[in-house]
């Protein structure tokens, strides 16, 4: 019997040549209950469904949405979906999430997730509702922001049909393009361009069915207790300023990194702060579907104009370009929403190239720390791939430093090709570790070992055992969260996280199920990740920072030097491994594949 | 690179204080807690306090240590080597202090332990007037030398000049440091209470003038602005901005750890920054 919540298949879709075809994929409830949904699913998705070694770019490479029990119900912030493919960044498993009624539509096409393969002969966008799936031609859409493709298609083909679409950049297969839907973004890993490569303008789907769930009176209630604990304390940093008030506090405690990480405090940071702007340009706050914390916060933009700004945005695109002025870091992040550009790796990508430059490695004089204009014209070359700067930038900064080489490799800000986010790996040592061991390469979302850096509780300047434990910790809680789906802002108003989780899925599905198995998931997803990277390929060399972390101590406000060098960071790793139950190459033991249900 | 060490001496016999001078009252804590803690934000490596045989201590800033001394009665010099040599293994240089130094600030410590340059075993501060071997640098290789002294039955910190390499600290040296000439411009660092007047006083001084900064949702209405309190400790400056260190408050000093230590002291100076404790996301 299907478990409550879930529909207990997937559609696959093949859009090779000028039509697509459907086909159900039936998911059993073993492996709906061992992998939950959204990132855990999506693995699972990959590994049986992606060729071996295949090209992230190549029409056989599969894409999926992939949806959760959750999703649909009235659990705040649940209307979450899954973004999951081989990345043409990194070569490994990357997957994003995002949330919008896309989710919701997507799902009740009747399927947990939707996965497509192939490529279209000409530029189309792929329609699924309940009466099945067709391609359609869209050649008027070609070069068109996302948005703008959201606009039209909804104008061709209705009002009822939710979209998910791809800027210029997915067309032209950018190598950190997004995929957009209702002004969010499936932002890290080049997902977009994936897309691109099927010749996939945009997605289209449309709520035919209905799902239910196994306890509607209890999921009410438990959806009423989530809302009124999502109005506390622990999300009023999201609800009173949005992450951007993390700026100016990580720039207080040396961790905001600027230049690209040549330093961890940035001078012109308090121009570019929540509690400024809010003052002078706050104007408007809003929420994504389904959620009742409300966490963007949208600003004015000189001349007219408005633009939402988050945390990762800003530093990306201000402190670690050199950038202050906080009209130019608006103009640059509205520029990459348009184009469709992951900003951390667009930003990480400029950054590294402008020392390229100030080293002279790179013939491009212009392009100078500090100079908004400048980050403006190499974000429209990257889009563009324009010959030259543009075609070099859009493969990110790890491709990009194989061509420009002189070792200027050592100062990529990436992690297994992903461009690092705004967490300083050197004053953050239980996150220095969670970013060099992530699956998606450096990454703040499945792996927010920040929390322990920035708890009080252990020395964020010297890793040890405690900070495994952290970063083991953050990353099992951020599988769960990311797989049943509930967003990660809401962590916080958990008590008892695992029970409190236990309990929601429960209500959902009708599975019996507590902490304990919960936790046994949460291992499962991680492995599985880690799974599919050594079968394309990874090693335990992927698992590192750049050199830059490892050789140049960091200079803190206090006056000490924030030291990680290759002999602790190794020490935490193999501590990381031994708490997974890997093998000291980081290899996963045979027995550790057999709960997978690879063969499943 | 070369770590360095905080070892504090608290075995003393309080004589003319009338009691032991580790459990004195400091701002909520206690004299030896304040002087531990100074060093644990200071230096790099470990902090150990030195105790004499079954002595009592008060409790210690987390991960502070105590190394007790095997023999009561030899003083200082036998304090020290028992604390040098407890984090030899650990670190190349210490600071090593008394217990009883109320305003122990960090850039004298940072200025002290810079003294020790290569071939120099010893950083001797001769301040206000005295040598100050009891708020010095030494390389924590000495301990054996000092262990071997004292086995000779010498028992006074001046043989241990006459043996290795002393670099002295005049006040002018110590004043050229610009952190010490802007924060402890009468090098206060080195004045002790030995008597309960000298303690009655030095506790009646009014708390340091620290700056304080609010971040994220802490910073309603224009609160991140820097401001001017006056705390001996992060629980008084807590206090000063109507905040409390609980489970959603955490604060960082000089951009450096994050903490909840509210017994945590604070020093002229300082510039405390109060944050969410579920920063990032």
């Amino acid at each position: 019997m299907t478990p409550g919540g879930f529909f207990g298949r997937a559609l696959l879709v093949d859009v090779d040549g000028g039509e697509a075809t459907g086909d159900a994929f039936e998911l059993s409830e073993r492996v709906l209950r061992s992998y939950l949904g959204g990132v855990g699913l999506g693995t699972w998705l990959l590994h049986r469904l992606a060729p071996p070694r295949v090209d992230p770019l190549a029409p056989e490479a599969p894409l999926a949405f992939v949806f959760s029990s959750l999703v649909g119900t009235p659990l705040t912030t649940s209307a979450k979906f899954a973004v999951v493919a081989k990345s043409p960044l990194t070569g490994l498993l990357t997957d994003a999430l995002a949330s919008s009624q896309f989710a919701i539509a997507g799902k009740l096409t009747g399927h947990d997730a939707i996965v497509i393969r192939g490529r279209a002969d000409e530029l189309s966008v792929l329609l699924i509702d309940g009466d099945g799936v067709r391609l359609e031609p869209a050649p008027e859409l070609a070069g068109l922001p996302a948005a703008e493709a959201e606009t039209s298609a909804k104008s061709r083909f209705g009002r009822n049909w939710r979209t998910a679409a791809i800027g210029p950049a997915g067309e032209r297969q950018v190598r950190y393009a997004t995929i957009s839907h209702d002004g969010r973004h499936a932002g890290r890993g080049g997902l977009g361009a994936v897309l691109g490569a099927k010749n996939i303008k945009a997605v289209l789907v449309r709520a035919t069915t209905k799902v239910s769930v196994a306890d509607q009176a209890g999921v009410l209630a438990a959806a009423r207790d989530l809302r009124r604990r999502s109005f506390g304390p622990a999300t009023a940093k999201y609800r009173e300023l949005g992450t951007l008030a993390n700026l100016l506090a990580f720039n207080a405690v040396s961790t905001l990194p600027t230049r690209n990480f040549t330093a961890a405090t940035f001078e012109g940071a308090p121009q570019l702060a929540a509690e400024e702007l809010h003052e002078l340009r706050g104007v408007a706050r809003n929420s994504c579907a389904s959620c009742s914390i409300g966490c963007e916060h949208i600003y004015s933009r000189k001349g007219g104009g408005s633009q939402r700004m988050e945390y990762e945005n800003v530093f990306a695109l201000g402190p670690l370009c050199g950038v202050s002025d906080p009209d130019d870091v608006f103009a640059a992040s509205a520029r990459c929403d348009e184009l469709g550009i992951d900003t951390i790796s667009a930003g990480g990508t400029i950054a590294w190239a402008m020392e390229c430059v100030e080293r002279g490695l790179i013939d491009e004089p212009w392009l100078r720390f500090g100079d908004g204009a400048a980050v403006l014209r190499a974000l429209d070359a990257i889009g563009t791939r324009s010959p030259g700067l543009g075609e070099l930038l859009a493969r990110g900064s790890r491709r990009a430093a194989e061509v420009v080489g002189h070792d200027s490799i050592d100062f990529a800000p990436q992690v297994k090709g992903l461009e690092l986010p705004g967490y300083e790996p050197r004053s953050l040592q239980s996150m220095a570790l969670g970013l060099a061991v992530n699956a998606r390469g450096a990454d703040h979302n499945r792996s927010g070992a920040y929390e322990a850096d920035l708890s009080g509780e252990l020395d964020r300047l010297d890793g040890g055992a405690a900070h495994v434990a952290a970063a083991v910790g953050t990353e099992d809680r951020a599988a769960v969260m990311d797989s049943m789906i509930l967003c990660k802002f809401l962590r916080g108003v958990f008590d008892d996280p695992f029970t409190d989780w236990a309990r929601l899925l429960a209500l959902v599905t009708g599975w019996t199920l507590d902490a304990g198995e919960l936790r046994d998931t949460a291992r499962r997803i991680v492995r599985a990740k880690r799974a599919f990277n050594l079968r394309e390929g990874a090693t335990a060399a992927d698992d590192t920072l750049p050199a830059r972390m490892l050789e140049t101590p960091l200079e803190l406000g206090s006056g000490r030097s924030a030291v990680l060098d290759a002999g602790r960071l190794g020490s935490m790793i193999a501590g990381y491994y031994a708490a997974r139950g890997l093998d000291e190459e980081g290899r996963i033991p045979a027995a550790g594949l057999d709960d997978l249900l690879l063969d499943a | 690179m070369q770590t360095a060490a905080g070892v504090v001496l608290a075995g003393g016999r309080s004589t003319r204080m009338g009691k032991p001078k580790a459990w004195l009252e400091w701002h909520g804590s206690t004299l030896l807690y304040r002087t531990a803690a100074v060093l644990a934000r200071t230096v790099g490596g470990p902090v150990v306090v030195v105790a004499a045989p079954g002595q009592e201590l008060p409790p210690l800033p987390s991960g502070v240590t105590v190394a007790e001394d095997p023999v009561e009665g030899l003083g200082p010099m036998q304090g020290l080597a028992v604390g040098l040599a407890a984090v030899a293994d650990r670190a190349e240089t210490a600071f090593a202090c008394s217990t009883d130094l109320p305003f122990l600030h960090p850039a004298y410590i940072r200025c002290v332990l810079r003294g020790l340059s290569p071939g120099t075993d010893m950083a001797l501060p001769v301040a206000r007037g005295f040598r100050q071997p009891l708020a010095a640098g030494y390389r924590t290789a000495l301990a054996g030398l000092i262990a071997d002294l004292l086995a000779e039955g010498d028992l006074r910190p001046g043989m241990l000049f006459k043996h290795c390499q002393v670099a002295q600290l005049s006040d002018e040296q110590l004043l050229a440091d610009t952190a010490v000439m802007r924060h402890d411009p009468t090098l206060e660092s080195v004045v002790n209470v030995n008597t309960p007047e000298e303690y009655a006083a030095a506790r009646d001084r009014l708390p340091p003038e620290i700056v304080v900064e609010c971040f994220g949702a802490l910073a309603r209405n224009g609160g991140h602005r820097p401001r001017g309190v006056r705390a001996a400790t992060l629980g008084a400056a807590a206090a000063a901005v109507g905040l409390e260190l609980d489970r959603h408050v955490v604060a960082a000093i000089n951009g450096d750890q994050v903490t909840r230590d509210e017994s945590l002291p604070l020093v002229v100076g300082d510039t405390v920054a109060f944050l969410s404790a579920d920063a990032g996301g």
